[in-house]
């Protein structure tokens, strides 16, 4: 399964790329976030509700940024599991500056086990691109 | 096939219903027929702590009345009894059609045109019947009722302009217009029944024979049921052929990406709207006049 | 006279099953049951650092959680068949796994508590620690350079290596053929699917240190002989095992699982008994899939059709550990059978038994023949295809003849058997008259220029069923360390009601039925007086239980062999009664007496009352009318047919519609052909799954991404044509009744009858192959790249 997508988000790069960085404005901006922690420098822990459809169910994981290369490109790796299942995925995020705006595109093969992958196979991609619109459609509002 | 344990409450009423929903917020489904929830949740896909069944309101809400304009039908009719309604099958045959292709008909006995509905499965039947005719929707929340028309409705994966807190009760369905042919074409997955693609169309014809106005909805094809616009305006105004459908049906999947999944990828899934819409719309021109 | 055997006789079986009063695992209840609720890995390749189970232990309503420390002294599970050099790398699955795990599905840990709501909410409160590794799904790619490793003693990931056949033979008559036709084929992989699911329930008894355990198994006599001496370390004496009424099995119900000795030691662990049964989801990705080859093979013919050569090299995907008898599938029943009907003088296989992270792969309905004759169909078809001859004519061409039988195929492939007797070309001119090939080779024609496409498929099949000779499972090469041999006894009580007692047992089969029609004939007593038990270790014979359709062909003759003994023993014994000399007295409908004295005669009621009390018995002879046989065949049995199938292909969705289905197979008598029909629609309906509908696909990283029946697609109704189902008979020299084995067949012959088919539609698209399954994408694919 592939996800990915691009999104313009109208503030300079390097605005967006300290929004990024921050956890609070993570926490604001990944939907159905009950709690993010920072463990130490670009790790998080997180509590993530999700809501989607037929899938309903709490998800406990962590985030870590790595290869960072500011303000043009980072690598995010997710883990998380709940009861419909578990996430792992590296995501590959990259900053283009467009004029005022910047383009933030993504890419990555998410792996998915469990419940999610045995029975849900229809709808992650789905799930992938709705989650990721609306992270990114909050990480506008922020800027 | 075990789900999580749940507190399960039966209210009289829509209103206590809505204060149920209100009180417990995320935490709460709505159970109509079942047969998308109960799956869910014996899969453990879906653990809501309170299910408000929705069985006492059927009283209420389970009618399909001639309102002269309209025909009115309450959220939780079931779809077997849209698939034998006298009524449906003079006045908007495609409704009774669509419905007569969802799962099997033990699923028809219990699922409901609401609960269908508002679960905006991508790969459900009723959305695009639904947007094909044009449908109004009424919803009623703690605030009161306020209606949403169809092409405002369907928002996407699973998501419709249902806020948190409100349920569907009724579709009015604006009754067609005279000489209207319209047909409901389904791919069925060979597996789970749903539509691979489904594609709904009613069409008009003029006095001379050219298409007076159309409208062509699709489901399973994309992350939400949508109106084929595009194909539609190919159409209008121009005489009906077969070439005509088949030049028009190629919009069919314009300004939307289709889904992919393990048995149909994005480029098959793309041609199988242009297919199916093509189907729908001969068969209905063929059913008009 | 025969009244019963042959006669559409309604089954004994069907009004408890269908009135809802069959019991099947699911309905036995025991005072004071637990329930079990395992916990399985959700990842196919991975080491298990730690499981803490506190949390879980303390929720309300569980008993106790236990990890695969706590059966640590049991062995592993047996794997039995051990073909081409398996035993030092066999890899087989414990009870619950300690250190890794190579599949998704393995068993992690166990709660056990008192209801399974209980059970499965406390699962997700075990922590898992697991470090991940890569994993690989695809068999070839497993044996390449830099995959990664599942097993320490399997480099490669190769779990054995196996051949057949004559290579420079066969390599020199493919350099000398007129034409070498080169082709892929993949079998994919297939998931049973039983309508039950699995389960066991465990119980002890501490008084007398025996267990009890329900399952749902074809074989409870093997399972019971692998727990207690290959697990558990106990004498074979101290358990009882049955089988209570079983949904279903296709071969998946065969193999020693770990959930069985799981419950007998936990019953005993905690004193009470253990009930774990399977939910879809788990049998799907846990209980065993079917198939999975990737093959090449080359075949060599002349111009004139007549096959020269065959040559086979498949990777079989054994999955992440071995099932039971994994290694035998794709190999003794594989192999063996790549000649098919024809007499090709030049044979060789080469089979790499693979591991990869999967589900264990093992026998599903067929187990190794419907991949052989897919192989050999296909290629006659594409020899046909190549040469521009007719496939009907290219089988008739190179045909084994009615005067070749006993035929050995050649390059000594069946290791020392030979195939017993058939008519192919018979039953191939049957099914073509019944099918009006000649009309419909015109009706495709017309159809073609009006754009619809058409297409017919031909399977002339044969199969190895009926096993097996002991001697022949026991060579080197072979390696199934068992027998294959059944047993029955049959008694007759005082007033003459019958039971017999069976090794086989019957999920599906009839036996009930079926055993029953060849004792009322054979006896002559009423059908509703005769009683058939099967499926408890304490009650029946040892037998090795039912699958590769042998309970006609080995269990119903150990039956007949005791019952010509029951009926020998009750001629004497009514001599003695009439007061005549034995050479004078005559068996016949149940009665005893002397030639051209028919009014005059003993019942066996009466003999039966007579042996039971006796009060005057000849000297020498032992109260009572039982007999115990047990019956070793001297060969397989070797049924045959030809199917034909008749589609219809919409090139705008690629959807193909099978417009006829029509078999003639060949088994011999046939017993009764209400269930021998049953048995063949079903097994057409399994091969027409394959051919269209079924694939149990994984991603890269191992996850069953078909793991419910919402994305598996099993066949319905609507799917499904009217079958037209016919016999020849052309008994087996093998047995007294001359009868061959009818399960599997239809699985067999089904799948190529379907994509030949398919193929021949696509003819005018240039369309030589499509993999199955020839789902509506695949076809509708390989239209739009032929029009490149």
């Amino acid at each position: 399964m592939k996800v990915e997508g691009s999104h313009t988000i109208p503030a300079p790069r390097e605005r967006v790329w300290e929004l990024l960085n921050d956890p609070d404005v993570l926490a604001r901006c990944t939907p159905g976030v009950s709690k993010m922690e920072a463990e130490r420098e670009g790790f998080y822990r997180a509590t993530l509700q999700l809501s989607i459809g037929p899938v309903k169910g709490r998800f406990e994981g962590h985030m870590e940024v790595t290869d960072s290369r500011e303000p043009e490109a980072m690598t995010l790796t997710i883990e998380g599991s709940g009861a419909p299942g578990g996430v792992r995925a590296v995501g590959h995020i990259t900053l283009e500056q467009e004029g005022e705006q910047t383009v933030v595109s993504y890419h990555g093969q998410p792996q998915i086990s469990g419940r999610l992958a045995a029975v849900g196979a229809r709808l992650l991609s789905g799930v992938a691109k709705k989650l990721a619109g609306q992270f990114f459609n909050r990480l506008s509002e922020e800027s | 096939m075990y789900p999580e344990a749940f507190s399960y409450h039966a209210p009289s009423t829509v209103e206590e219903a809505l204060a149920l929903l209100e009180r417990h917020g995320d935490d709460a489904k709505l159970l109509a027929g079942g047969h998308s929830l109960l799956p869910a949740m014996k899969l453990r896909l879906s653990g809501p702590t309170h299910i408000i069944d929705m069985k006492h309101l059927r009283g209420s809400l389970d009618y399909i009345r001639d309102e002269g304009d309209d025909v009115a039908i309450g959220a939780l009719t079931t779809h077997r009894s849209l698939e034998r309604s006298e009524l449906l099958r003079g006045k908007l045959p495609v409704l009774a059609e669509t419905a007569g292709c969802i799962g099997d008909m033990q699923v028809r006995n219990l699922g409901t045109l609401g609960g269908s509905v508002a679960h905006a499965d991508p790969a459900g039947d009723l959305p695009a019947a639904v947007l094909a005719l044009d449908a109004v929707l009424v919803a009623q929340g703690s605030g009161g009722t306020r209606t949403i028309a169809a092409g405002e409705f369907f928002h996407g994966f699973f998501e419709t302009a249902l806020e948190a807190g409100e349920i569907l009760i009724e579709l009015r369905i604006p009754t067609l217009a005279a000489g209207s042919g319209s047909s409901y074409q389904k791919f069925f997955h060979p597996a789970s029944g749903y539509a691979v693609c489904g594609a709904a169309a009613v069409i008009t014809p003029d006095a001379s024979g050219n298409v007076a106005s159309c409208r062509v909805a699709l489901t399973g094809v994309s992350e939400g049921a949508y109106r084929a616009t595009a194909v539609e305006e190919a159409l209008v105004g121009k005489p009906f052929s077969e070439e005509l459908a088949a030049a028009a049906a190629e919009h069919a999947a314009d300004g939307i990406e289709p889904l992919e999944d393990y048995f149909a990828d994005a480029t098959y899934r793309g041609h199988l709207a242009k297919t199916f819409v093509k189907r729908a719309l001969l068969t209905a021109w063929e059913r008009s006049g | 006279m025969a009244k019963y055997v042959g006669a559409r006789q309604k089954r004994v079986e069907d009004p408890r099953l269908i009135t809802g009063n069959a019991r099947y695992l699911e309905d036995v209840q025991l005072p004071g049951m637990l329930h079990a609720a395992v916990l399985r890995s959700p990842y196919a390749h991975a080491r298990i650092d730690s499981i803490d189970t506190s949390a879980a232990s303390r929720l309300p309503g569980v008993v106790a959680v236990f990890t695969g420390q706590d059966f640590a002294d049991l062995n592993p599970l047996p794997c039995a068949w051990q073909a081409g050099g398996v035993t030092n790398n066999a890899n087989t699955p414990r009870v619950l796994e300690i250190d890794k795990v190579t599949h998704t599905g393995m068993g992690i840990a166990v709660v056990v508590a008192e209801d399974r709501y209980a059970a499965e909410d406390a699962l997700a409160h075990i922590e898992v620690a697991y470090s991940v590794l890569p994993t690989v799904v695809d068999a070839k790619k497993a044996t390449e350079a830099g995959a990664p490793q599942l097993h320490e003693n399997a480099p490669d990931n190769i779990c054995m290596t196996w051949e057949c056949g004559d290579q420079d033979g066969t390599d020199r008559a493919l350099g000398a053929s007129d034409v070498v036709i080169r082709e892929h084929l993949t079998n994919q992989r297939l998931i049973p699917t039983a309508m039950e699911p699995r389960g066991a329930i465990g119980s002890y008894d501490p008084g007398t240190e025996e267990y009890t355990v329900w399952m749902t198994s074809q074989a409870p006599h093997v399972m019971r002989l692998l727990m207690t001496a290959f697990v558990m370390g106990i004498p074979e004496t101290k358990m009882r095992c049955l089988s209570p009424q079983v949904g279903g099995a296709f071969g998946s119900k065969i193999f020693l699982y770990p959930e069985y000795p799981m419950v007998a030691v936990l019953a005993q662990k905690l004193g009470r008994p253990v009930k774990w049964t399977e939910s879809r989801q788990e049998n799907y990705i846990a209980t065993t899939h079917g198939r999975d080859h990737q093959t090449d093979f080359e075949v060599g013919a002349l111009r004139d059709g007549t096959i020269t050569a065959l040559k086979v090299t498949t990777y079989a995907n054994l999955g992440g550990t071995l099932s039971t008898i994994a290694p035998g599938i794709p190999t003794s029943l594989y192999g063996s059978m790549l000649s098919g009907t024809y007499k090709i003088p030049h044979l060789h296989c080469q089979v790499y038994g693979v591991y990869t992270n999967t589900a264990m792969v093992d026998a599903y309905r067929g187990a190794g023949r419907p991949e052989a004759t897919f192989v050999i169909e296909r290629a006659v078809d594409l020899v046909a295809r190549e040469l521009n001859l007719d496939p009907a004519e290219v089988r008739r061409k190179n045909f084994i003849q009615p005067e070749d039988f006993p035929y050995e195929p050649a390059s000594n492939l069946l290791n020392g058997l030979a195939y017993d007797s058939g008519e192919y070309e018979k039953a191939l001119e049957r099914a073509l008259e019944q099918v009006g090939y000649r009309e419909f080779r015109q009706e495709q024609q017309e159809a073609r220029q009006q754009g619809r496409y058409l297409g017919i498929g031909l399977s002339s099949y044969v199969e190895i069923c009926g096993v097996a000779p002991s001697k022949w499972v026991g060579l080197p090469g072979e390696g199934w360390g068992a027998g294959l041999w059944e047993s029955a006894n049959v008694r007759v009580h005082l007033t003459g009601k019958t039971v017999v007692t069976t090794g086989s047992q019957s999920h599906g089969q009839g036996l009930e039925t079926t055993m029953a029609q060849v004792v009322a004939d054979e006896l002559g007593i009423p059908i509703e007086d005769i009683e058939v038990k099967h499926s408890d270790t304490m009650s029946t014979p040892f037998g090795y239980g039912t699958y590769g359709s042998r309970s006609a062909a080995v269990g119903t003759i150990a039956l007949y062999n005791s019952v010509q003994r029951i009926k020998e023993k009750a001629r004497k014994l009514g001599a003695h009664m009439l007061e005549a000399s034995e050479e004078d007295v005559v068996y016949q409908d149940g009665n005893v007496f002397v030639k051209g004295s028919p009014e005059q005669a003993k019942t066996i009621q009466e003999i039966a009352g007579a042996a039971a009390v006796a009060y005057d018995l000849p000297a020498g002879m032992e109260p009572f009318l039982d007999d115990t046989a047990y019956y070793d065949p001297p060969n397989c049995t070797y049924p045959f047919g030809t199917h034909i199938c008749i589609v219809e292909v919409d090139t705008d969705t690629g959807r193909v519609e099978i417009k006829r289905y029509l078999s003639v197979d060949d088994c011999g008598p046939v017993i009764n052909p209400l269930i021998a029909d049953g048995q063949v629609q079903g097994g057409i309906t399994q091969g027409i799954a394959q051919a269209l509908y079924e694939f149990a696909a994984y991603d890269d990283s191992g996850q069953l991404l078909t793991a419910s029946m919402m994305d598996y697609a099993i066949p319905k109704a609507e799917h499904l044509p009217h079958f037209e189902n016919s016999h020849t008979v052309t008994p087996s020299p093998v047995n007294p009744m001359g009868i061959k084995g009818i399960g599997e067949a239809g699985t067999i012959a089904s799948a190529p009858a379907v994509v030949n088919a398919v193929v021949d539609a696509l003819s005018p698209f240039g369309i030589r192959d499509i993999n199955m399954p020839l789902t509506p994408q695949a076809v509708w694919r390989a239209i739009q790249e032929a029009g490149r």
